[in-house]
């Protein structure tokens, strides 16, 4: 059971200030971490730095308390980390069944295997193996690009903005998948800009503000918090209509 | 003039052959480099040298000497690649690609020189025994002229199986769509960005020393032929492998045909001309979307 801890995260793109500042986040087994707050908060920025994709960043990221390099997503892979970005999440010019295999790259043995693991898992994909993933819909693009991080039997998986551009019955069904990836003992970190629909799939919520953590709190709580709803998640509490 | 036009046909696609394998490094390097390396020709240079030297003081036949061809340009693609264009390509900005693209000419440049140095002016022939010219219809034929269509298309395909089949072949597809996720997923794209250069840049020195079995070497081999290269991988799509293939033969033949109406002078003209009436008509090429390294 693998825990990714994160303390005092600090950093950004190479020619900006520092987006994320002292972030401390630990997400262990089980946890369907959502992260919520206001555009430009730095939710995605934090999930690149973790994932290594930056390589402008201080403070530790530690898996079962061994460190991860800044900007190496190549040892963060090995490490078990496996991060889905919001746009451009699949090779569009390689086929589902190549794209499989690239998710499985650093696999030394067993790549069949995973694969059909894949496949039985999110059937739709199979009858698709040869299509090229940049022909598929927005809804199977997400599946597919979920399929490909799990790939390397990941510890730790990071979604950012999973259900951008789905419909909400294509939305939902992606919720119950992450859920049930959770709950299967993956530790999930996710950025959602549903905020609410997240947070009644996820067990946390995590607010960023301004690049800081202002709240870490269990997801019910959140949902029934009349501030949150108000802030971030688009809906007025119930118990004040009269702010109409 | 039936036959004529046919002996021009065949003439194009002969010369068209040998600036494929060239042309098909440099479409390799930009699809999963993403710039222009101007080098190739440096390159195709030095392969036609080290294949003259194999050929001229170790006495080796085609075969060997194409492997060297390939083995010598390919290292030094890849050693100067580290030594002159890596450095820049590590500071990203928007005008990296061209940026390196004009530091790659002046590489040329150099190591046009470095031959130069080293050779001097010369033209340099390979000691092979020439092969009678084959007539079929009233088209004459050269046989060495035939093996180089035969290799050119043999190396193409087995590039392309390369692509399709293998891991580290798919991997480099992937770095060419997108090197972010590429990375996410384990691929270390600076190794593949040295295959891919080591692979190109060897493709490029089989060209070279293909030609100079053909004819001759010098140190302007490579700069000669930039053009018609370049023109064919930009008429290919410069992302697209068999569009590199079929631009590098349409640009042969085209130059041939030219000079039914054009002075020889002029050939080079007819580069400048498709470059100019394919970016005009279709930007992306006219075989972008075919398979290739961007499928």
């Amino acid at each position: 059971m693998t825990t990714l801890s994160a303390s005092a995260i600090c950093g950004g793109y190479a020619t900006a200030d520092f987006i994320v500042k002292g972030v401390d986040i630990t997400i262990a087994p089980k946890d369907l971490a959502v992260i919520i707050g206001p555009n430009g908060a730095g939710k995605s920025t934090f999930l690149k730095l973790l994932a290594g994709l930056l390589p402008k960043r201080t403070g530790d990221v530690s898996i079962d308390g061994t460190a991860l390099p800044a900007g190496d997503a190549h040892a963060a892979c090995e490490r078990g980390v496996s991060f889905v970005p919001q746009e451009r999440n699949v090779f569009g010019s390689l086929s589902v069944q190549e794209n499989l295999e690239m998710g499985g790259y650093l696999l030394r043995s067993g790549l069949k295997s995973r694969i059909e693991e894949q496949l039985n898992r999110f059937p739709m994909l199979r009858g698709r193996l040869r299509e090229k993933a940049g022909n598929l819909s927005g809804g199977q693009r997400q599946v597919l690009a979920v399929a490909v991080a799990l790939m390397t039997n990941p510890s730790v998986l990071l979604l950012d903005e999973p259900t951008a551009g789905l419909s909400p019955a294509a939305a939902k069904e992606i919720f119950v998948l992450i859920r049930d990836l959770a709950a299967s003992g993956l530790a999930i970190l996710m950025v959602e800009q549903n905020a609410l629909l997240a947070l009644e799939y996820g067990t946390r919520g995590v607010v960023l503000v301004a690049g800081k953590k202002v709240r870490d709190d269990a997801a019910a709580s959140m949902i029934e918090d009349d501030e949150i709803r108000h802030l971030f998640l688009g809906r007025a509490a119930p118990a004040a209509p009269h702010r109409h | 003039m039936l036959t004529d036009l046919l002996q021009y046909l065949v003439n194009g696609l002969i010369v068209g052959a040998l600036i494929a394998l060239p042309a098909l490094g440099l479409t390799l390097i930009f699809s999963v480099l993403g710039f222009v390396n101007f080098s190739v020709a440096a390159q195709l240079t030095a392969g036609g040298y080290a294949g003259w030297l194999a050929n001229t003081t170790l006495k080796l036949s085609l075969v060997p000497v194409l492997i060297i061809a390939f083995l010598v340009a390919g290292a030094l693609g890849v050693v100067t690649d580290r030594i002159a264009l890596a450095p820049i390509r590590r500071k990203p900005s928007a005008r990296t690609p061209l940026m390196v693209a004009v530091v790659s000419i002046a590489l040329n440049m150099a190591l046009e020189n470095a031959c130069r140095f080293s050779f001097g002016s010369g033209l340099n022939s390979f000691d092979m025994p020439i092969a009678r010219d084959m007539k079929v219809g009233g088209i004459r034929i050269g046989l060495q002229q035939l093996h180089n269509l035969e290799i050119a298309i043999g190396l193409a395909v087995l590039l392309a199986l390369f692509f399709s089949l293998t891991k580290l072949g798919k991997a480099m597809r992937a770095v060419a769509d997108n090197v972010d996720l590429a990375r996410l997923k384990g691929i270390e794209p600076v190794r593949l960005a040295n295959l891919a250069t080591f692979i190109g840049m060897g493709l490029a020195g089989v060209g070279g020393a293909l030609l100079a079995i053909d004819t001759s070497v010098d140190p302007s081999t490579g700069s000669r032929l930039i053009l018609l290269i370049f023109a064919g991988s930009v008429v290919g799509g410069l992302t697209s492998l068999p569009g590199a293939v079929a631009g590098a033969l349409l640009m042969g033949v085209i130059g041939e045909l030219g000079l039914l109406v054009l002075p020889p002078a002029y050939q080079s003209l007819t580069a400048f001309v498709a470059i100019l009436i394919t970016l005009l008509a279709r930007p992306s090429g006219i075989f972008s979307g075919a398979s290739g390294v961007r499928k």
